[in-house]
């Protein structure tokens, strides 16, 4: 049933990503919850990689464990050659800061802070100065296209324009991995391609982008589909993306 | 993995800070009253008791701080007291004589006697005016000076002549329009008898709003011929210097009670006091008023701080999810716990301030209505700044830790 990559798996020196025997178990008083139930997984430098599945089916669990909002009850998980599974709160905030870069189904962005400080903020609690925020900040926004809008609040731009800042905010820092959560889930199909072209571009340029969503559409984009049910890895499977139309996709 | 700093800077906590103040103007006013309440108490008494600190000082350093007094009473604090002070022995002319002729550290002793009356030229006429006998070392003691004329002489003392020296505001009243030097040589009437005036005295100045230049003073044996010698003399005495004070109140003190044929085991049936004296009991009596004011400013502090704490744990819990998000980019314990901390501080000095400002108003308004002087002291504004920054790291070190305590995850799915 557990099926292991069809593919051997890429020489450890190229692993971004290295989990062994991976387990969250949720104490609920009398009932023990096993959402994570001993998962092995490696992901390269430059993947595109989906995580699917249905609800409690541990995605969103590995989601929280991968972006080390949360530490595993077993098993390593090795970041870059770091192992995260045992850090501290201030060193898990660390590693958040400059490994990973977070876009939420609801962008979670600042309601009352312009574009740009939204963006900002990663670079705030890396103690850079403000001079070297303004630029990467600005740049950033230049990236997915908002540049003529970091005075924006949220409030002042659309659905897309928002997840577009949040994208932003999430690679502001050079982070090593993307990762994110349903990102199209609170978006129209239309704004859901522009999204995923924009995925797709940085993946291009050289960004290692995990996706976790429960919309196939959305996983034909990855180069490879890993899906989870009870809490184990049932499918890890390599397959040729799906490309938007050519105009869509930079030369 | 660099050591996690204080990244959002002071400046920027604070702004934060302001700006969840601005969007909230209401409930931040409401927020800190207690803060506003407690410094504006502090501002304002402080600076009412400054005012007549310096008024008080004032008058009881106006004869000069090396001054001395021997009275038959002291400062007397009960009825019992003051009727078992009945029975001490007047104050006489013979005593004076006796401590002249005895004391070595003397520079000047003066005889004084005070009683009011009316006081008359011509169809000018002023009642209840102070009359001021005094033995001619007055003229050594004054500290006011001569606006015109003379002091009256030792002879003039013995011989019991009606020559006076005038107030300001006297001469005034009894030759409206007239330069007080023109007072000179003109004869009034004190008590329906015949004066001439020989000086007119400078401004004593005002205390409490009210002049002091309302006044005559004439010899003190004229003085005696006048009102009778049963009410007892006061004297004041001019040490040989500065230094020799205490030495010269032991003196003085030694030779009333061999004058008054004191047993050792007895009493002193007098009172020696100078300027401190008084000033020793004015002192202890603020210490009183400032005692109670930090009591109250201690429990509006209080009830203000706890307040602040409850609405910061509103706070904490209205902007969860921002927190979430915070966390979730990078920020540590340390940076969510400055960042609250810094509001709830800033907060409570935006309280301070307005307490500051209303303090400073409502003391500007008496010292506009009253003759108390203003004087805003520097150190009462700082003490109400640090004070308040105090209350809000206290009372703010709860809810923050509390914000930085929280768990990213649930934090983020906080709605």
């Amino acid at each position: 049933m557990n099926d292991r990559p069809p593919e051997k798996p890429a020489d450890d020196s190229e692993l971004v990503i290295k989990i062994r025997g991976l387990k969250k178990i949720y104490d609920m008083g009398r009932v023990k919850v096993e959402a994570l139930a001993g998962v092995d997984l490696d992901i390269a430098a430059n993947e595109f990689l989906a995580v699917m599945g249905p609800s409690g089916s541990g995605k969103s669990t590995l989601m929280n464990l991968l972006g080390c909002l949360d530490t595993p009850t077993e098993g390593t998980y090795s970041l870059r050659g770091t192992e995260v599974s045992k850090l501290d709160d201030n060193e898990l905030a660390a590693v958040r800061n400059r490994e990973i870069g977070f876009i939420f189904q609801t962008f979670n962005l600042l309601p009352r802070a312009t574009a740009f400080h939204n963006v900002e903020l990663p670079l705030i609690y890396a103690g850079m100065s403000s001079r070297d925020r303004k630029k990467k900040a600005l740049h950033a926004l230049d990236i997915v296209g908002l540049g003529d809008r970091s005075d924006h609040r949220p409030s002042e731009l659309s659905g897309g324009q928002r997840q577009r800042v949040a994208i932003a905010r999430a690679l502001v820092n050079d982070p090593t991995i993307l990762l994110a959560d349903e990102p199209t889930g609170n978006l129209d199909s239309k704004t859901s391609l522009e999204v995923m072209q924009l995925f797709i571009r940085l993946h291009d340029a050289g960004q290692t982008v995990i996706v976790v969503t429960h919309e196939h559409d959305i996983a034909l984009y990855a180069h490879r589909v890993v899906t989870f049910l009870d809490g184990l890895i049932v499918r890890d499977e390599r397959q040729t993306p799906k490309r938007l139309d050519t105009a869509a996709v930079p030369g | 993995m660099g050591a996690p700093g204080r990244a959002v800077g002071l400046g920027e906590g604070i702004l934060i800070a302001l700006d969840a103040i601005w969007a909230n103007k209401l409930r931040s006013f409401l927020t800190v009253i207690g803060n506003v309440v407690a410094v504006s108490s502090i501002i304002l008494v402080v600076t009412i008791l400054q005012g007549v600190n310096a008024e008080v000082t004032k008058i009881f350093t106006a004869e000069g701080a090396d001054i001395f007094n021997i009275k038959r009473v002291g400062i007397v604090f009960s009825h019992e007291e003051a009727l078992a002070m009945r029975s001490r022995p007047r104050l006489t002319r013979d005593d004076a004589r006796f401590l002249r002729s005895e004391a070595t550290r003397f520079a000047a002793l003066v005889e004084s006697a005070n009683g009011n009356g009316r006081v008359e030229y011509g169809n000018e006429a002023i009642g209840r005016v102070t009359i001021e006998g005094r033995s001619w070392e007055w003229a050594l003691l004054d500290g006011t000076g001569l606006r015109a004329g003379r002091y009256f002489s030792p002879l003039e003392t013995d011989r019991a002549r009606p020559v006076t020296v005038i107030g300001l505001d006297t001469a005034d009243n009894l030759f409206p329009g007239q330069d007080p030097a023109s007072a000179i040589g003109r004869r009034i009437r004190i008590q329906s008898l015949h004066f001439e005036v020989v000086g007119v005295l400078e401004t004593r100045g005002s205390s409490f709003g009210f002049s002091r230049d309302e006044f005559v003073v004439i010899p003190i044996r004229m003085f005696e011929r006048m009102f009778g010698t049963r009410r007892s003399l006061s004297f004041s005495v001019k040490p040989h210097g500065p230094d020799v004070v205490e030495e010269a109140m032991d003196e003085a003190r030694l030779l009333m009670r061999i004058r008054h044929r004191l047993r050792p085991a007895d009493e002193d049936d007098f009172a020696i006091s100078d300027s401190s004296t008084f000033l020793d009991l004015y002192n202890q009596f603020t210490a009183g008023i400032f005692a109670a004011l930090v009591g109250i400013v201690a429990m509006a502090l209080v009830v203000g701080g706890i307040v602040i704490m409850n609405i910061m744990l509103m706070v904490v819990t209205e902007r969860t999810r921002e927190i979430g998000i915070r966390k979730a980019v990078g920020a540590t314990y340390q940076q969510i716990l400055w960042q609250f901390l810094v509001e709830a501080v800033t907060l409570s000095v935006f309280g301070g301030i307005m307490g500051i400002t209303f303090g400073y108003a409502a003391a500007a308004g008496i010292a506009s209505f009253t003759p108390l002087p203003f004087v805003l002291a520097a150190w009462s504004v700082v003490a109400a700044l640090v004070t308040v920054i105090g209350v809000g790291i206290v009372f703010g070190i709860y809810p923050a830790s509390r914000a930085a305590k929280l768990d990213p995850i649930t934090a983020l799915g906080h709605e």
